[in-house]
């Protein structure tokens, strides 16, 4: 009933927890595979991420366009347009709500950024990201990641219901979330504040202006999307309830099939 | 003179020297907070955020100055752009010949300058980007009258002063802290790209204050006053648009 684990700091004497399992076979082995600095960091992380989503869509509906440079306003060449897509200028505008979005954008962005340093220090001085998170280098070869790709694309593959560390493609994408894509919001975030820019200037040459800070950032939160989908999707595949439940409880229970 | 209008003189000079212990000192430690805090985790946000910036912003750094190439071909108009205030429409039909703008509250010799009276004023120029806390920004050169200009014009604050709040022509009004009013960006702006201020655009005087939103760069200025507290002035948030509910300091 023991699985060898390769987990870490995290592997203990508590990690493997004989439970009663009235529905299934009698008795069934779980895992602790979370720990609580993970979860609680993922859990505010999730709100933090949702309401930001949703109130920097506010902000955007306010101007729904996107332009280059320093310089950017409605009749001034812009590089998108919503009214291209169907929605009109003043549409958009009854649909966002600049205020709301706004003092719940700056309060999230706190909540995300204190949060987010928390779990980054924590994980980086428990080894959670070395161990955990971090790629090896054997990982990475293009052999190992067709075939990785070529698991991830059969739904619920016993392989992936049973896996207890993450994979490559996985750890790459929330290496790339974690050490990127935040930092480039939160960056691109601030370098639309006139008084950021006043005391940053050097934000503004990074980016190439004000404007092309406001686009970047609405097209990673178009990729913070696509994470979020392709990631509940990947949980959903790889048994949606075992999966949330050990990132609720930190338990995970093995499944049958690999015991 | 006053402890606080001598610094007001001493820091017209870009990087001007006021420090933030010396804003400490005179009781401007405001600096950090706005002068009502919300409930909630929004206020603590919102107190998170000033302080940050502000330390950010200690040594009164210049926000960016472009160069002509960078002035915007049509500077937009956004919000009110023509007041429907009989007075003012009075005044603008004169050319804002006999339009004044009213000083008052603490400052030691309230008085009212006419538009001539704050041209000749030492004027500062500067092409800075206005950031719309819509989305939108453009670049433009300003002239004006730096604010702690015309302040000292009026005998200087007094040593309780802690705001500066503005009435414009169309009932709005904002307030800004002596963190900004020392800065010398913060201006008094009669002037758009070389012309007279366009009516659209806030005639005859706005003010410009770089490292906030465009919400608190309040067109057709009308009237200033320098107070200790915003309390009782409407709804007591500090300006219109806090009374709304967006966040009294316009920072980002
Ligand atoms: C704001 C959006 C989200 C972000 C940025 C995010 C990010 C992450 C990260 C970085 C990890 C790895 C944590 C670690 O081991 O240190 C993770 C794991 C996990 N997330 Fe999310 N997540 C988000 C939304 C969600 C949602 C909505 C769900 C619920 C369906 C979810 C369920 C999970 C689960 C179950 C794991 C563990 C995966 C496993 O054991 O294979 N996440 N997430």
């Amino acid at each position: 009933m023991l699985i060898s684990s390769s987990f870490g700091p995290a592997a203990g004497k508590d990690d493997f927890v004989v439970a009663t399992d009235p529905v299934r076979s009698g008795v069934s082995t779980w895992l602790r595979l979370h720990t609580y600095n993970v979860r609680i960091c993922h859990w505010i992380n999730v709100i933090a991420g949702g309401y930001l989503l949703l109130s920097g869509i506010h902000i955007f509906l306010d101007f729904p366009e996107l332009y280059w440079g320093h310089t950017g306003y409605q009749g001034y060449p812009a590089i998108f347009k919503l009214s291209d897509w169907g929605i009109s200028w003043d549409e958009a505008g009854e649909m966002g709500n600049r205020m709301w979005g706004r003092n719940y954008h700056f309060t999230f962005a706190w909540v995300f950024l204190i949060n987010g340093m928390v779990y980054a220090a924590w994980n980086l001085w428990t080894g959670h990201v070395r161990d955990r998170l971090w790629p090896r280098r054997d990982e990475l070869s293009s052999a190992r990641l067709r075939d990785e790709l070529a698991e991830q694309m059969r739904w619920g593959s016993p392989a992936r219901a049973t896996a207890t560390s993450y994979g490559t493609l996985q750890k790459v994408s929330y290496v790339l979330m974690i050490f990127i894509f935040v930092p480039v919001m939160l960056l691109t975030g601030i370098a639309q504040s006139p008084s950021i820019a006043a005391a940053w200037p050097w934000l503004l040459d990074l980016f190439g202006g004000r404007q092309s800070a406001r686009t970047l950032h609405s097209i990673g939160t178009v990729l913070f999307v696509l994470f979020v989908v392709v990631h509940v999707l990947e949980v959903l595949a790889a048994g949606a309830v075992n999966r949330i439940r050990a990132m609720i409880t930190g338990r995970f229970r093995v499944p049958e099939e690999a015991q | 003179m006053s402890r606080m209008t001598a610094d007001l003189t001493r820091t017209t000079k870009p990087g001007g020297a006021i420090s933030r212990r010396r804003l400490l000192a005179t009781g401007c430690s405001d600096a950090f907070r706005p002068p009502v805090i919300r409930g909630g985790l929004i206020g603590a946000a919102d107190v998170l955020t000033m302080s940050t910036t502000r330390w950010l912003l200690t040594d009164q750094p210049l926000a960016r100055e472009y160069t002509r190439a960078d002035i915007a071909p049509d500077f937009p108009t956004w919000g009110q752009t023509n007041p429907s205030d009989e007075v003012y429409q009075q005044h603008l039909s004169e050319g804002f010949a006999n339009w004044s703008l009213s000083v008052g509250g603490l400052v030691e010799r309230p008085r009212w300058f006419s538009l001539d009276e704050l041209k000749r004023l030492a004027s500062r120029t500067q092409i800075t980007a206005h950031v719309c806390e819509q989305g939108w920004s453009a670049i433009g050169e300003w002239t004006g009258a730096p604010l702690a200009q015309v302040l000292e014009a009026a005998g200087g604050v007094t040593p309780d002063a802690r705001y500066v709040v503005f009435e414009s022509a169309d009932g709005w009004y904002e307030s800004i802290d002596m963190f900004e009013v020392v800065h010398p960006q913060t201006i008094l702006a009669y002037r758009l790209n070389g012309d007279d201020l366009p009516v659209g655009n806030g005639a005859p005087l706005r003010l410009r204050v770089e490292r906030q939103c465009g919400y608190k760069n309040i067109k057709f200025v009308s009237a200033i006053r320098v107070v200790d507290s915003v309390a009782g002035i409407r709804r007591g948030t500090g300006g219109l648009s806090s009374d709304f509910g967006f966040h009294w300091y316009g920072g980002v």
